[in-house]
């Protein structure tokens, strides 16, 4: 399982004189992130309400637990924001979440690491592991497909791949 | 202008021919193109190809729905990294 707390926005400074942040979501679907409070600074402070007032340019403008002027909104300005993983919803059959596949090692059906999970891409035909390869810099793409990737245990922490030739 | 339908979808030969030795063969392999203009094809479903961004090739998985398109469109030269936060994959 990945880390305890995982990123899901940011602090942008101000929006407004009336103590409004701007708020930069990295969820799926950015109005998401208000559904994950309380959020955490990496500092530990705590934001228990959140709540969604509107929208600027690249980013939502919110309005948050603590924050009642532009001058203590925009010194949050760079603030990462983080969950806990426990507040993200259930899974279906063979869902993931990238939080939870990054960083897993990858080994073959023979049981030798072929190397790390470093990103998980979907360009439209289907999601991508992109697997750092063991003793090097290079990095090799996978298709996340039961064919592909027989076994995802996230309880061991470990992925089993089969990976067609020419991959590796 | 679009292209005349009397024309057929362009595909570049050397994609028929290696798209036609590895369903012959019916090894599961990715079958490595730099052709990212050439057309999906019907006969295409099924089969992996690494499409060529410019630095590696990007495994496509051909479906039914991508009949049509470019290879090119799968093949982002371009990679953007961006957070984990709550996105989710699914194994197919």
């Amino acid at each position: 399982m990945g880390a305890d707390r995982i990123v899901v926005g940011s602090l942008a400074g101000a929006f407004g004189v009336r103590g409004e942040v701007r708020l930069k979501s990295f969820c799926a679907e950015p109005a998401d992130i208000a559904l994950y409070t309380p959020l955490e600074t990496a500092e530990g402070r705590m934001f228990r309400v959140l709540v969604i007032t509107g929208q600027a340019s690249g980013a939502l403008v919110a309005r948050i637990e603590g924050v009642e002027t532009k001058e203590q909104a925009d010194a949050l300005r760079g603030t990462a924001l983080y969950a806990s993983r426990d507040r993200l919803p259930g899974l279906g059959e063979d869902e993931f979440y990238h939080a939870d596949l990054i960083g897993l090692p990858v080994h073959d059906t023979g049981g030798a690491e072929l190397g790390r999970v470093k990103a998980v891409f979907d360009h439209g035909a289907g999601d991508l592991l992109e697997v750092q390869v063991a003793g090097s810099s290079e990095t090799v793409l996978l298709p996340f497909t039961r064919e592909t990737v027989p076994t995802v245990d996230l309880v061991m922490g470990r992925i089993v791949a089969d990976p067609p030739d020419g991959v590796f | 202008m679009a292209r005349s339908v009397w024309k057929g979808p362009f595909v570049d030969a050397y994609v028929l021919k290696k798209a036609e030795a590895s369903r012959d063969s019916g090894r599961s392999e990715v079958i490595k193109i730099w052709s990212r203009r050439s057309t999906i094809l019907p006969q295409f479903v099924g089969l992996t190809f690494g499409v060529y961004n410019g630095k590696k090739h990007v495994p496509v998985n051909v479906t039914e729905d991508m009949i049509g398109q470019k290879f090119g469109e799968y093949s982002p030269t371009r990679t953007y990294y961006g957070h984990a936060a709550d996105k989710k994959a699914k194994r197919k």
